[in-house]
């Protein structure tokens, strides 16, 4: 879930709770309010009432038989009663205050009621004063649907207004992880402008990713220079071996066992060149000194490397299966690497291959992408091997001494380069196959 | 044919010299950008040998001061810095040629054969081969105007060869000229060998091949008189 929304949830969420504990306690304190005040009102009536009986007497307010007396005004909003009572009540001398409900003319009246019992003329009278409730009731209900509509607004622009801040908030970072972080492949591509923010974390966010991209620039700048730095110091001192053998192989002066010496001397030269050129090769194409602009008909291209290692093929009696080759253009690429890819992988088939044996090579599309696969019926690769055929200076058959194990290394690095995958089965003594998938929605 | 090497490696530039002249090139040697520089301004060379990694100079920008100075030589870089803009920053600037160090001597003087083939239009593009006729610039191989089926590799052996004729060429050198950049690891493998057999046999088809001659464990020679 996008960091976002979360903090736009999680505010909402806080907020609801707060608001509904508000909307809980501010009816509750509504009331306690009212009714504090209307029991405020209640006693000053009892109190004036008594003072009232005390000063005239009970006939004078209760003019009944029985001297009881119930008066309501005419909303029947507050009355106030007095009767006698047969029992000394519990409480007596003790004033007590409740809700109550009683029907009066067919109408159902909620009241808040004072009662206390009193001593007159030897006779025990109940006094109850009661104060309507529904006005009290009317307000303590407007003001909670009141306030829920306003918590409920509130909560909802909050939600707007945090979506809004938030994006806000996080633009900074967001910056950081697409700009920086997520849409670069390369570090040459790296961008290191500070992002603007007043934000603490993101501006140490920001410097930490920025101080990391550095280092990592740095190093693949010291790599290239590293590399032409090993090019040069190793490749001068061959370049001079090499061409001071030559001149001693064409001079009439050596004799002929000498020249066979230096011959093999030359051999060795130029494996161990092959050898220098073939890592830096690796090393320039991870370090993506290649430039990738070019389009590649890639039917055109397999059937030059096959027509470049026919006499080999035929050489060795192999039979090669190519007709069915799908045209495909594949871009963009850099054609001489793709080249030597392919070449390497047909090399590799023909050098692993039995006498009399057999090469498949089949191409097509599917769902914009290109399939390609090199398939041979050779001596095939023992299982425990197969995970390190890509691995630098992996000897796959020490028996036998063949190849310097940069042939796979090679086009492992080229395939990663245009992001080809490759995918390889073989079982020993019955072949191998490379299929190799170019991804047809290729990013530059 | 008046020859300048620039290059700072002077085991190296020995050598270059060594080889040119035999093949009857007048030779001067630069060690410095600056004696280059010097010694481009006041001589006229047919070509001038350019190492780019020289420790006073950029070798690009000595290309630069020599065309500016409106020299005609032809000019071929020479570097063990290998890097892929290299060769095209140097292209670019007017060079004629590129040569990644280590480089076989051969492929030098075929490489300074071609730039004078292509800078003075030479007329005379058949090379006879014994009883065979080599069509440089159509890339073809007659015999009695009988076009003989050669690969573009077959032709490849048999112009180098011929370009070297009567001296022993290496499988090594052939290899390199043949396959170039390719980066096959197998130096041991017999693809040479294959062509040469295969160009012999399509040879022997039309006349006599004999002067194809294998020597034994180092290479071939193509015999001429």
């Amino acid at each position: 879930m996008k960091l976002q929304i979360k903090l736009v949830l999680y505010n909402a969420f806080s907020k609801t709770l707060i608001m509904s504990a508000l909307a809980f306690i501010i009816p509750m304190l509504i009331q306690k309010i009212v009714y504090n005040h209307l029991d405020k009102r209640l006693h000053a009536r009892e109190e004036k009432m008594m003072r009232m009986i005390r000063i005239g007497g009970l006939k004078e307010i209760a003019i009944d038989q029985d001297c009881s007396f119930d008066s309501y005004n005419i909303f029947k909003e507050e009355f106030v009663s007095i009767s006698p009572i047969a029992a000394l009540p519990d409480d007596f001398g003790k004033t007590s205050i409740t809700n109550s409900e009683r029907i009066v003319d067919n109408e159902l009246l909620k009241h808040r009621v004072l009662s206390q019992s009193f001593i007159y003329d030897n006779q025990l009278y109940k006094i109850e004063i009661g104060e309507g409730l529904s006005s009290a009731d009317a307000l303590e209900n407007s003001i909670r649907n009141f306030t829920l509509k306003l918590m409920l607004a509130v909560v909802l622009f909050s939600i707007f207004f945090d979506l809004g801040f938030a994006q806000i908030l996080l633009k900074p970072f967001n910056k950081i992880v697409t700009e920086k972080l997520r849409n670069v492949k390369h570090p040459s591509s790296f961008n290191l402008t500070p992002v603007r923010t007043h934000t603490f974390e993101f501006r140490q966010l920001d410097q930490s990713v920025n101080e990391m991209m550095s280092q990592i620039k740095e190093a693949f700048q010291l790599e290239r220079e590293f590399i032409t730095n090993v090019s040069h110091e190793l490749l001068t001192p061959i370049s001079i071996l090499q061409n001071r053998v030559e001149n001693m192989i064409n001079d009439p002066e050596v004799p002929e066992d000498v020249v066979n010496k230096l011959a093999e001397s030359q051999k060795t030269l130029a494996r161990l060149s092959r050898v220098i050129k073939a890592l830096l090769y690796i090393s320039r194409i991870e370090n993506e000194q290649y430039i990738k602009n070019e389009t590649a008909e890639l039917s055109v291209l397999i059937q030059d490397v096959l027509e470049e290692l026919d006499v080999l093929i035929q050489d060795k009696g192999i039979t090669l299966q190519a007709a069915e080759l799908e045209a495909y253009t594949f871009s963009p690429c850099n054609r001489s690497l793709i080249h030597t890819m392919i070449f390497n992988l047909v090399s590799n088939a023909i050098k692993y291959n039995k006498p009399n044996g057999k090469i498949m090579v089949h191409g097509s599309s599917q769902h914009g992408n290109y399939f390609l696969r090199i398939e041979d019926r050779g001596i095939g690769i023992p299982e425990d091997q197969l995970p390190f055929i890509f691995d630098r200076f992996k000897r796959l058959r020490p028996e036998d001494d063949m190849g310097f194990g940069l042939g796979l290394p090679i086009v492992q690095s080229i395939a990663g380069f245009h992001q080809i995958s490759i995918e390889v089965t073989s079982e020993a003594g019955n072949g191998t196959s490379f299929l190799l998938c170019f991804p047809g929605q290729l990013s530059s | 044919m008046n020859v300048l090497i620039v290059e700072d490696e002077r085991q190296l530039s020995h050598e270059i010299e060594i080889f040119l002249t035999k093949q009857g090139y007048n030779c001067d040697v630069a060690f410095t950008g600056k004696s280059a520089s010097e010694k481009i301004y006041v001589n006229s060379y047919d070509f001038i040998l350019m190492d780019v990694g020289l420790p006073d100079h950029n070798g690009f920008q000595l290309l630069k001061e020599t065309k500016e100075m409106g020299k005609d030589a032809a000019i071929i870089l020479i570097t063990a810095r290998g890097s892929v803009d290299d060769k095209i920053t140097g292209l670019d600037l007017g060079a004629d040629d590129y040569l990644p160090k280590p480089f076989s001597l051969l492929e030098l003087q075929a490489r300074m054969q071609a730039i004078l083939r292509r800078k003075h239009g030479l007329k005379n593009n058949v090379i006879q081969i014994h009883s065979f006729a080599m069509d440089i610039q159509n890339r073809t191989v007659s015999h009695d105007s009988n076009l003989i089926p050669l690969t573009k590799k077959e032709f490849d052996i048999l112009h180098y060869m011929a370009l070297h004729k009567n001296r022993v060429i290496t499988r090594v050198q052939l290899t390199e000229h043949i396959w170039g950049d390719i980066l096959e690891e197998d130096y041991e493998s017999n693809y040479i060998d294959v062509h040469i057999k295969n160009l012999r046999k399509k040879l022997s088809q039309f006349g006599n091949s004999d002067f194809i001659e294998t020597v034994r464990g180092i290479g071939y020679r193509l015999n001429m008189h």
